[in-house]
């Protein structure tokens, strides 16, 4: 089926109203989930910064417990007097503050205090072991003058503290902190001359800390830690963390190329930060993160360090997905009004379109009469349309009423006469045909009444023509009075009449129809003052007893008003009693 | 004038409405289709060549250009003394490395306990350039063995170079002549030397005099750990890699270096803007010739033979001359930097224990306690 204009005009408009909404659903759902990403990551980098920060914070503890041992009037005695005191008690004092402070710091792997001469000889140590704390004895002491951090610290001025590189600790010896991630912070120990007489060491335990300064953090964040060059020193898995050690690279810039900014020499100096994001192989593993170059300020480093904390994307945008999912109800409600609403106004334009079509079509079949009613008291195009439309009908139903009349009077004239108004030749022979066929169905009878006027002619031509007309017009009136409906009274022509009795079975009725119709011809017509006399011969025949065809009965009936007529006038005659059965009529 | 739009005009016309109302349709659409989630990159089926080389070796772009040429990805893992090397090779668990850098002294060493494969040097064409010195593989001690096949190669050469002096001339106005010097008191933290115990007990032998640096008798240990322990207490640090004994010489201002990778650590000085000499000592410099092969637990054979055929090319060789300052088999030998008292390495009495002692020494231990069992 073919849609009309008013269902296609409905679906484009519910298209439209879908597609506006479909539309202002998407870019809205699309620009606050730019807002809400945008939103956390500020927050993983503001959580990145706070953590940038506490690692400061943790390196100038481990800065501030160095510089407390260095400047204890003892370790600058012990580094002194080391080689002349007895060699069992030396450096107790300093084991047990050393011990104490390794308790109270879980992150920090040992401590040490190392002298600047006898190659860089470790005087005092203390290791965390497996056993807990140890501390190292003469022989076990080892020389460190050819490590950086004992070259480094010794060059410092008196409170400058030295933050090494974060490396694997391949140190033999180093016990807990024997291959693994540490930082060594140092700071040198001077005399009152400022001669350096030896350093303070702490070797931090770089998984330690950071397991410490992220025990705050959500879970699902991931912690990452690069050393300057990019180098992973802390990543989740752990296969990339410290990779150069083995001889492989992982490195930031390569997971997040965005992190180039904040690597390498050429960076400004100052805290540096980018959020950026982890496309990966499937959507739940695309990552969010946020990156702070922390420079380790006061301290004398080495390098700097590149904290990054990670988020997945999904987790980031869980609120988006929720806003998203709102706004899809939200559109597809909205959609559903547009089609509903659609679907009414194609309604609305329908029905009046509907009524004006079916009023036309049955216009159209032809009950003019009663044509249906019309949206006229509509006041709009509709209205005007219907308006019109019954307008059109009027006249139409106006134009048919007086064709109708006209092919009435056509049909009238084409079978009645016109002067008498009885049925001509024509429509009689319809009727007979029709009787005798009904006669012979039922198995009945009818008989046939030829009348011809006596001195008509006289009449017509002594008084003329519209005397004659008058005379047929009364003998007319006349015969069709005497006769039933049923009966037919018709002119042949001239002064000629033809009557049929249907039905007639009793020659006795039909002899005194005809004798009274014999009567009234007689009675005089009063034409303009004269008295006219007319009169007719009636000549009868009847069926099935005459005749069996329509010929021959009118020809029988006209045989007999002949000898009707012959034997004076005014009489009727049956056909089947010519010559015998006349009847007289008449005074 | 009556303008008359043809036919050709008006089709035209539509055609541009048309282009319109479909660029408007996509602009409607965009933002659906950019929604959709991104194709996954299928990369998981390509094969993998794990390759162990040295600091220089396997530059990115010849790893790239191998890559793009065999459709492969290269796992490059870096190692910077041969104890890590034999750590890595040997290693019981994780995957297998397909291919190796090796000097032809502790190739032997791999050969003796069967971790090599022989090499078919059919698949490497590339053979065919090398200089005829380096194709002689059968003159090189170590290269070729005797086997109930018939002789098989196990390596190919690749590189070389010797283990000279090198000193900043800024510093040190007369080129130093003897290894001694880097026990002199003179050049007291600020000698550089190698963070590696098979090179640093042939260095102590020969400092020492012993007849031979590469077996020292069980009775010489004691005077070459000694000897290396001085070298510790004389020496600003020691390094593993060439840049990372570039950076301790311009971090410390370094007079004197010990150079294990030789004319590749005199470049990347040079490079650096130091002025430095090279000299090979009158003890005569320990000598390397590093080549690939290939280990027998090898994942991917045919892989690694084209590894080798590609780090004879253009590429590679040429990198290592003009990035690494060392030689390469395919050019002609320059007879300076290869002619002088050259040691060519040989096996060691006992590399596993020379590693062992180094490691002790390096951490700062005392006489008794690098000796202790």
């Amino acid at each position: 089926m073919k849609l009309g204009i008013v269902w296609r005009t409905g679906i484009a408009m519910a298209l439209i109203g879908v597609l506006a909404s479909g539309l202002t659903g998407y870019y809205g759902y699309t620009e606050s989930r730019a807002l809400l990403q945008s939103a956390a990551e500020q927050r993983l980098l503001t959580a990145t910064r706070v953590l940038a920060r506490q690692l400061s914070v943790g390196l100038d503890n481990a800065s501030r417990d160095v510089l407390m041992v260095a400047h204890h009037p003892g370790t600058l005695g012990l580094l002194q007097t080391w080689d002349s005191q007895p060699p069992n008690h030396r450096g107790n004092t300093m084991a047990a503050l050393f011990d104490t402070i390794l308790r109270t710091h879980p992150e920090y792997f040992q401590m040490r205090l190392i002298a600047a001469t006898d190659h860089g000889a470790e005087r005092v140590r203390v290791d965390r072991s497996e056993e807990g704390l140890a501390r190292i004895f003469e022989e076990d002491l080892q020389e460190k003058g050819h490590y950086p951090y004992v070259i480094e610290t010794l060059r410092l001025p008196p409170g400058a503290v030295y933050v090494s590189r974060a490396s694997i600790n391949h140190e033999l010896g180093a016990h807990a902190g024997q291959h693994r991630p540490s930082l060594q912070v140092a700071t040198p120990v001077h005399d009152a001359q400022d001669k350096v007489l030896g350093l303070i060491v702490v070797n931090i335990d770089l998984d330690r800390l950071f397991k410490q300064l992220a025990a705050d953090l959500p879970a699902t964040l991931s912690l990452y830690l690069s050393n300057s060059q990019g180098d992973f020193l802390i990543h989740p898995d752990p296969t990339l963390a410290f990779a150069f050690d083995r001889g492989q690279r992982a490195l930031v810039q390569d997971a997040f190329p965005d992190t180039r900014k904040l690597i390498g020499e050429q960076v400004e100096d100052g805290a540096q930060q980018l959020v950026t994001l982890q496309a990966a192989d499937t959507p739940e593993r695309a990552l969010v993160a946020a990156f702070v170059r922390q420079p380790i300020v006061g301290l004398h480093n080495e390098e700097g360090f590149v904290i990054g904390l990670g988020q997945p994307l999904r987790a980031v945008l869980a609120d988006a997905d929720q806003l998203g999912r709102t706004s899809l109800r939200i559109v597809l409600a909205f959609s559903a009004l547009a089609i509903v609403l659609a679907a009414l106004l194609a309604r609305r334009l329908s029905n009046p379109l509907q009524q004006l079509l079916r009023a036309l079509r049955e216009f159209g079949h032809g009950s003019h009469d009663a044509p249906l009613p019309l949206p006229v008291t509509r006041h709009d195009e509709f209205g005007t349309l219907a308006r019109a439309m019954a307008e059109m009908q009027t006249q139409i139903s106006g134009q048919f009423a007086s064709l109708a009349l006209k092919q009435q009077e056509l049909d009238r004239l084409a079978s009645h006469d016109a002067l008498t108004g009885l049925p001509n030749r024509r429509l009689f022979m319809d009727r007979l045909t029709q009787a005798l066929a009904r006669a012979r169905r039922n198995q009945s009878q009818l008989a046939l009444l030829f009348v011809d006027l006596d001195n008509f002619k006289d009449i017509n031509d002594s008084l003329g023509h519209a005397a004659g007309d008058d005379v047929l017009n009364m003998m007319s009136q006349r015969m069709s009075v005497l006769v039933r409906e049923v009966d037919t009274v018709a002119r042949l022509g001239g002064d000629e009449f033809i009557i049929l009795l249907d039905g007639a079975d009793n020659r006795a009725e039909i002899t005194q129809i005809a004798q009274r119709m014999v009567e009234a011809l007689q009675q005089p017509v009063v034409y303009q003052g004269h008295v006219l006399n007319c009169g007719g011969s009636i000549g009868i025949s009847c069926f099935p007893d005459d005749a069996t065809d329509m010929t021959a009965l009118i020809a029988a009936a006209d045989q007999a008003m002949y000898l009707a007529k012959q034997s004076g006038r005014n009489q009727l005659r049956f056909a089947s009693t010519q010559g015998g059965s006349e009847v007289r009529s008449g005074p | 004038m009556r303008t008359l739009v043809c036919p050709h005009a008006l089709s035209r016309r539509l055609v541009q409405l048309r282009r319109s109302l479909l660029r408007l349709g996509m602009a409607l659409c965009l933002p659906l289709l950019t929604s959709l989630p991104h194709m996954a990159r299928a990369d998981s089926d390509t094969p993998v060549l794990r390759v162990l080389a040295w600091p220089g070796y396997a530059e990115p772009e010849v790893v790239k250009e191998f890559e793009a040429r065999t459709r492969t990805r290269v796992e490059l893992t870096i190692v910077d003394t041969d104890e890590v090397l034999w750590q890595k090779v040997t290693a019981p668990s994780g995957p297998a490395f397909d291919v190796f850098a090796v000097n032809t002294a502790e190739l032997q060493r791999y050969e003796a306990s069967n971790r090599v494969q022989p090499i078919n040097t059919n698949l490497i064409p590339s053979t065919e350039r090398q200089q005829p010195r380096c194709r002689q593989v059968a003159a090189i001690p170590g290269l070729v063995r005797r086997t109930a096949k018939g002789e098989q190669v196990y390596a190919i050469p690749f590189t070389y170079s010797a283990m000279g002096l090198i000193y900043d001339k800024q510093q040190v106005s007369i080129a130093p002549d003897s290894l001694n010097a880097l026990w002199d008191p003179q050049w007291h933290g600020k000698v550089i030397a190698y963070n590696g115990g098979t090179h640093s007990f042939s260095l102590a032998a020969q400092v020492l005099g012993l007849p031979a640096p590469f077996r020292i008798p069980q009775e010489g240990t004691q005077a070459a750990v000694a000897k290396l322990i001085d070298l510790r207490r004389n020496a600003l640090g020691f390094y593993t890699q060439p840049e990372e004994s570039v950076r301790l010489f311009l971090r410390h201002k370094a007079a004197l270096m010990f150079a294990n990778y030789g004319m590749q650590q005199v470049h990347l000085l040079r490079a650096a803007g130091v002025n430095v000499g090279y000299v090979i000592p009158r003890e005569g410099a320990l000598a390397w010739l590093d080549c690939w092969a290939i280990p027998r637990n090898a994942r991917n054979v045919p892989l690694a033979h084209a590894w080798i055929n590609h780090l004879l090319g253009d590429t590679a060789s040429g990198l290592l001359v003009t990035r690494q300052g060392l030689a390469n088999t395919v050019s002609p030998i320059d007879q300076s930097t290869s002619s002088g008292n050259f040691i060519w390495l040989q096996p060691v009495e006992d590399a596993a224990r020379r590693e062992q002692l180094w490691a002790r020494i390096h951490s700062g231990a005392s006489l008794s306690k690098v000796l202790a069992p």
